[in-house]
């Protein structure tokens, strides 16, 4: 869930932007540092840009029976790495503010620090954690997209409760009171994302396996290795 | 098409300069977050909705359907407000909070409608590439820019995958629901990273040399706009200052 424009007090809305901003600065160098070296690279960022913002207006269904979106954070983070996705995760936060009036300006540091960088920080960390205790590519993805997502939420919860302590028990019971609230629906999610992110991992691995390996997700097989 | 980018290219204000547009909605972005709601956030509502609906003309039909959903987030975001954790019993419902709420939906109405204004009447188009002026590398303006580019394209294919999923049944159950979505998603991916091939291609043909210099158009700065949006910001101040002071 993005937190809509106006919603925080000016200066939480300032003191996330500038803890969100160093990460989307370190993106943006490792991009222009990578463009670079290969300008081609430019279409591929946009083309992951793009699928980012797609992929995040797919309509998931949930147990209440209604719909809703997942993040993404966690197949970005798998495919592109946390400090690309905090700067393609932070634009396509601009586009969502400014062509579907979802999250906003003022609350745009706030939502990039929870779904482009914090998110995806911790979808990568748990892939590469899962993989390297022996893991394969299907369960990696899976903690990967279902505690990315649940990670991004809690961050929310937590930006929240700070801007709204609760009137009895503070801070920590604003927290337990957003969390609980977006428990309810994003635990569900947060599963459903996880399955939904492995059928279409496993769907490209089938139907676009040069390109999983020029991101670096497959390791190129022997043969095509030699003749490349 | 989005309907917020198909009103932001046919309102009034679409041939003004994006920096004279940024500067009155934006301002009034600043005005509703940082002035006290009350009056702050009714003023500044007001001024952004009747700037939208008149000057700008944007449809009445047009802007509820970009913020039927925001608003919804909104009065579903304020309930939590209402509601305290701790003591006994445990949960419960707590009317002092609804000052805040109150105070809360409407801050973050206003600067919707703020924003609203912006994104209403300026398409990313204008504002893209001239925010290189503002001191964002160059590069990542050209990334922003063909996100930009594909994105429509991208959201007519998971649209046309998705109507023939269900004239084929392809939502009936959870896991053929399951099994659609995941064909959606790998759909775009291919088609995303297709086109971004087929114009690495293109642009290889054409001498590509890492730069995608775009034409701008240029539009002069209304210097009468740019003064009238001043004094209105200032009018707003003011008049939120003053009744407040009313007020008491």
């Amino acid at each position: 869930m993005h937190i809509a424009e106006g919603y925080l007090p000016p200066l939480h809305a300032v003191a996330w932007t500038v803890a969100a901003a160093p990460f989307v600065v370190h993106g943006a160098r490792a991009v222009v540092r990578q463009l670079r070296t290969d300008p081609e690279s430019k279409l591929l960022l946009g083309a992951a840009g793009a699928f980012s913002f797609v992929l995040s207006a797919l309509k998931i269904p949930s147990v209440t029976g209604s719909c809703s979106h997942p993040t993404g954070t966690g197949l970005g983070a798998v495919l592109f790495r946390p400090p690309v996705m905090a700067l393609l995760g932070t634009i396509v936060l601009f586009f969502q503010a400014t062509l579907l009036a979802h999250g906003g300006l003022t609350t745009l540091g706030a939502n990039a620090f929870s779904m482009a960088v914090a998110g995806p920080w911790v979808a990568y960390g748990v892939y590469r954690l899962a993989r390297r205790l022996g893991g394969g590519l299907a369960l990696g993805v899976f903690l990967a997209a279902a505690l990315g997502d649940l990670a991004t939420y809690c961050v929310t919860s937590v930006q929240l409760a700070l801007a709204f302590p609760d009137a009895a028990s503070g801070v920590l019971g604003a927290v337990v009171k957003f969390g609980s609230i977006f428990a309810i629906t994003q635990i569900p999610l947060a599963i459903s994302e996880g399955l939904l992110t492995v059928l279409i991992v496993r769907l490209l691995t089938r139907v676009s396996p040069a390109e999983l390996t020029r991101l670096g997700l497959l390791r190129p097989a022997p043969g095509k290795e030699i003749a490349a | 098409m989005l309907p917020l980018d198909a009103a932001a290219y046919t309102n009034r204000w679409r041939p003004r300069h994006p920096g004279e547009k940024a500067f009155l909605s934006l301002g009034l972005l600043v005005c509703a977050v940082a002035l006290p709601p009350w009056p702050g956030a009714l003023l500044v509502g007001a001024v952004a909705a009747a700037l939208l609906l008149g000057p700008a003309g944007v449809r009445p039909g047009q802007a509820w359907r970009v913020l039927s959903v925001p608003l919804g987030f909104v009065t579903v975001g304020s309930l939590p407000l209402l509601v305290a954790v701790g003591g006994t019993p445990w949960i419960r419902f707590e009317p002092a909070g609804l000052p805040l709420a109150l105070e809360l939906a409407a801050r973050a109405t206003a600067a919707l409608l703020s924003l609203l204004l912006f994104a209403a009447t300026t398409p990313l188009s204008d504002t893209l590439p001239r925010l290189a002026r503002l001191g964002v590398p160059a590069a990542v303006t050209e990334v922003a820019t063909l996100i930009y580019r594909m994105l429509f394209l991208l959201l007519d294919s998971v649209h046309a995958v998705r109507e023939a999923q269900a004239s084929r049944l392809g939502f009936r159950t959870w896991s053929t629901s399951y099994r659609s979505l995941s064909a959606q998603g790998g759909a775009i991916f291919v088609r995303a990273f297709d086109r971004a091939r087929r114009l690495e291609d293109g642009l290889a043909l054409r001498g590509y040399s890492g730069s995608l210099r775009v034409e701008v158009e240029q539009r002069p700065v209304s210097r009468p706009f740019v003064a009238a949006s001043a004094v209105l910001l200032g009018a707003v101040v003011g008049g939120t200052l003053a009744l407040r002071g009313v007020m008491g």
